[in-house]
């Protein structure tokens, strides 16, 4: 029995924050429109997904190296993944060497459509084990660096050679904007497309509205607080148009109730609403398994792939040839688990590219699990996250300038995606 | 200027913001070193700053008009000192209003029982005791201390409810106004904080760093304190046999499973064949580290004082604490009897929690309520629900973490719907008795009631601008500003005055 089991908070947010129940008038805004153009949307390339795994996701036990026999399976005695053929929590096999945790079974489908690339060995080469720098690093796009006050996504959008006037051009789910969206171009937040509107009695409410509009000076804000409410003004007009028509998934697709696969939900609607949205920003929590990690991990994992699939399905395969998602953690586990059952901050991990540039299959510059090839005791970086990171953005969503996206670094693009 | 042009002039604050989510744990007071900008507008409303006011704005969770008569009556300082005793200010009315919830006293193993049984009335109880005690203590100031604790040791509940409880109520309160070395020392045998960060299972053959890593970098010396990933491994190994008893939940200490093995922290040897006591010598040597007395203060200041407090501030606050060996009451004193603490008016922002409670504080007397399901998940959905912080470095404090779309447009909407809670809109068990709020002066007209709303909700914070856009919206539909108020549209006008001025900025800002 958990919190989220007391009391069912949607029947509250239903009774107190529906649109229902107060009685808005529908007069007061614009019926939905199924598209909504904006002039200057001149993105060419892919929209960009950054899914944030936060906690420092185990990869190893998500892709798994069986290939690597004793290397791996000696030191995971409890939490090893049984090879490929052996049981039903057997890896799926992908390539003979890596295999697919079970619990991610809905990407292997993505994976043989050719939809989704698997990177290993990866991450943000900084040795920090401690959550907050490694996020922070990573989401700087400067390991070892933290003089700047951006992260990468942000200096990518000011960087880019096309305008984009949309409030919606970049949006962080969730309650204020991942540390990557943050910097001199304003992202916006987002936690649910329904529920961003003004509430009260029906017959104040256009006065109400007025009066916060005035008491903000949204035409003129003079500090954070009034810019924030002049972007909010901007938004709840644009967003409630778009919650006249109740949304229904393509394809059969049912998302589950995780906040993950309900952030991925807002993000498909924006897209087919054509709002302008480039980039979004997801994370999913959870994954510092130190303990009795096969729980836990079991539970992130099948969020993982279902909110991943159930997106991809619900987006259908021509609309994911122009989308591109992208997977990080900010370290990946120690080979070896610890006495709790668990594993402990490691370094190397996983990422996943699902969508577009995608080509089924597993790169790595895999230098094994025998103790002189590890980085004390963690799987060593041989391929920097930036590396990937650069190669989305030139390929798939065509801004070259990755030298400003990612300052003081060379990136190597090592043909990973297709091209666009 | 749009908000972009805006953070151009302040970027420095950007990376400042925290974010209300595991999502970003950067924490602002490692970049405060880097800064040296605050807002670049701190918003004053008041022509002229009362003294007395800022302090009950910033030591009680909303002024009341008792509070208010109580300093004038006192002067400040004897009002700061009479808080910071908090053992002997009676409180009735918190005994009251928790008198049916005597799960809150129970011993361990009954509360465990009981949350086996019902997860969520203890669960409720617990937030219970949170809200009520901030709504209706006259201890102010040691719950806002209270608070600042149990965010600085985050333990979230859920798996460890009954732990947490236990914790909140045995461990950190009693120690809440003492010396920080025996808080210090109180978290770290606390079986919640060991089970949650692993310390319970970190022995000699596996030693767990995470308490290791996070009792330096969040609890004591700060990220930039100066240990390193050695000094890590070392206090892991020092600690490793510091576990529970799960039924008695308690420290116990297993010398099976520590080793005592000579180590290196900090530059000081701790020798070969030492037990505990080694333990309990390493945090008394973080309690007494100079980044720590640093690192407390300039936290202490930015809950006090404003996000990015002076250099002055925090340095001679590091000094008090060195001097009075970490006593929280003196570091307190010293920084609300300061001169940057008298500058700072209007520069800290309402976090969620406190917005809820300082709404609910305004509205105390007309209150008819009895707390029930749906005022909880509200504390949820504004985005601050009580021990509900999942990485350890608990709640941020700085305005940046909190200003976003989303959480302002979520407040706005509670403070535009809260009053109108005699419709239903918040369970047939909350109704506001307006007739409490009168206090005999006239209320029938629009002015009158947004002169004495506007006194009770935001005393010195309202501009001749906010007043007009306040005006202008509530003599809608024709009724004039000193028009009588026909019966019949009374409560509708009064709680759309009340929730303006509960959205306005000036009630945001404190």
């Amino acid at each position: 029995m958990n919190a989220k089991q007391i009391t069912s908070r949607r029947n509250f947010m239903d009774k107190a924050f529906g649109a229902g129940v107060f009685g808005l008038n529908k007069a007061l805004f614009p019926s939905w429109m199924p598209r909504l153009a904006f002039r200057d949307n001149t993105a060419p390339g892919d929209v960009l997904i950054v899914v944030f795994l936060r906690g420092g996701m185990d990869g190893l036990n998500a892709v798994v190296p069986f290939g690597e026999g004793a290397y791996y399976y000696d030191r995971r005695p409890t939490l090893a993944v049984p090879e490929p053929g052996k049981g039903e929590n057997a890896a799926i096999d992908l390539n003979g060497f890596f295999g697919l945790n079970p619990l991610l079974r809905p990407l292997k489908e993505i994976y043989d459509a050719g939809a989704l690339t698997v990177v290993h060995a990866t991450g943000s080469i900084d040795p920090s084990r401690s959550h907050f720098e490694a996020m922070e690093y990573m989401e700087k796009g400067t390991p070892g660096d933290k003089s700047r006050l951006s992260g990468w996504l942000n200096r990518h959008l000011i960087s880019a050679a096309w305008q984009n006037n949309s409030p919606f051009r970049a949006v962080g789910l969730g309650a204020s904007v991942q540390g990557s969206l943050r910097g001199d171009y304003d992202a916006m937040s987002l936690q649910s497309i329904a529920d961003h509107h003004l509430n009260g009695r029906w017959d104040q409410i256009a006065h109400m509205k007025r009066a916060i509009a005035s008491l903000y000076q949204i035409d003129q804000p003079v500090n954070p607080l009034e810019a924030t409410a002049a972007g909010v003004y901007k938004t709840v007009d644009l967003l409630a148009s778009m919650t006249e028509a109740e949304y229904k998934p393509e394809n059969g697709v049912e998302y589950s109730d995780h906040e993950f696969s309900k952030a991925l939900n807002q993000i498909a609607q924006l897209i087919k609403a054509e709002v302008g949205l480039e980039v979004a920003c997801v994370d999913l929590d959870g994954w510092d398994t130190h303990e009795n990690q096969e729980g836990q991990f079991a539970y992130n994992l099948g969020e993982l792939g279902r909110g991943l699939s159930a997106f991809y399905t619900d987006m259908g395969a021509d609309r994911m040839k122009n989308v591109t998602v992208v997977t990080m953690s900010e370290f990946g586990r120690r080979v070896e688990e610890n006495a709790s059952r668990g594993t402990d901050h490691g370094h190397g991990n996983c990422m996943f590219i699902m969508g577009g540039g995608a080509t089924g299959s597993v790169y790595a510059d895999w230098r094994g699990l025998a103790p002189d090839a590890l980085d004390e005791g963690d799987v060593a970086i041989t391929t920097d996250y930036r590396d990937v990171l650069s190669e989305i953005l030139t390929k798939r969503v065509l801004n070259p300038a990755v030298d400003q996206v990612f300052p003081d670094y060379s990136a190597t693009i090592h043909d990973i995606l297709k091209a666009r | 200027m749009d908000r972009r042009q805006f953070f151009k002039t302040t970027t420095a604050s950007l990376f400042a913001l925290g974010a209300v989510s595991q999502a970003d744990r950067v924490l602002a007071d490692q970049i405060a070193e880097r800064l040296q900008t605050d807002w670049a507008n701190p918003v004053r409303h008041a022509e002229s700053v009362d003294p007395a006011l800022h302090v009950l704005n910033r030591i009680t969770w909303g002024a009341r008009s008792e509070d208010r008569a109580k300093i004038a009556e006192m002067g400040i300082e004897s009002y700061i000192d009479w808080q910071l005793n908090a053992d002997a200010i009676p409180d009735p009315t918190v005994e009251q209003v928790l008198a049916d919830y005597p799960v809150l006293n129970d011993p361990f193993a009954e509360v465990a029982l009981q949350a086996e049984e019902d997860y969520g009335a203890v669960y409720t109880a617990k937030q219970w005791d949170r809200i009520a005690r901030a709504v209706y203590s006259e201890r102010q100031l040691y719950e806002v201390l209270v608070e600042f604790w149990t965010d600085h040791f985050n333990v979230p509940i859920g798996d460890l409810l009954t732990q947490k409880f236990i914790e909140d109520r045995d461990l950190i309160r009693p120690n809440a106004l003492g010396s920080f070395r025996e808080l210090l020392l109180a978290s770290a045998s606390s079986p919640a904080m060991m089970r949650y960060l692993n310390q319970a299972s970190s022995d000699k053959e596996f030693p767990n760093e995470n308490y290791a890593r996070e009792v330096m970098e969040l609890h004591t010396l700060g990220v930039t304190g100066g240990y390193t990933e050695a000094d890590v491994k070392a206090l892991a190994r020092i600690l490793t046999g510091w576990t529970v008893n799960e039924y008695a939940n308690r420290m116990k200490f297993d010398s099976d499973m520590h080793d005592s093995d000579e180590k290196v922290l900090l530059g000081r040897t701790f020798p070969a064949g030492r037990g505990v006591e080694e333990g309990l010598e390493a945090l008394d040597l973080l309690a007494s580290h100079p980044a720590t007395a640093r690192y407390i203060s300039s936290k202490l200041c930015r809950k006090f004082i404003q996000d990015q407090p002076p250099a002055s501030i925090v340095d001679s606050t590091a000094q008090v604490f060195t001097d009075t060996e970490g006593s929280i009451r003196a570091v307190v004193k010293h920084i609300l009897m300061s001169a940057e603490f008298a500058a700072s008016e209007g520069m800290k922002f309402r976090r969620p929690f406190e917005f809820y409670v300082a709404v609910l504080r305004a509205l105390r007397p007309a209150l008819k309520w009895t707390f029930n399901e749906n005022m909880l998940w509200v504390t949820e959905l504004l985005g601050q629900m009580p021990y509900r912080w999942e990485p350890p470095n608990g709640y941020p404090d700085v305005a940046g973490a909190w200003i976003s779309a989303s959480l302002l447009l979520i407040r706005w909407n509670f403070a535009l719907t809260f009053p109108v809670a005699n419709e239903g809109w918040y369970g047939d068990e909350v109704r506001i008795d307006w007739s409490k709020l009168s206090d005999g002066r006239p209320m029938s007209t629009l002015r009158h009631i947004l002169d004495r709303a506007a006194e009770l909700i935001v005393p010195g914070k309202l501009t001749e601008a906010h007043y007009a856009a306040i005006q202008d919206a509530i003599a809608y539909d024709g009724l004039g500003f000193d028009d009588p108020i026909p019966e019949d549209q009374f409560e509708a006008r009064l709680t759309m005055v009340i929730g303006l001025l509960f959205a306005s900025p000036g009630f945001q800002w404190k």
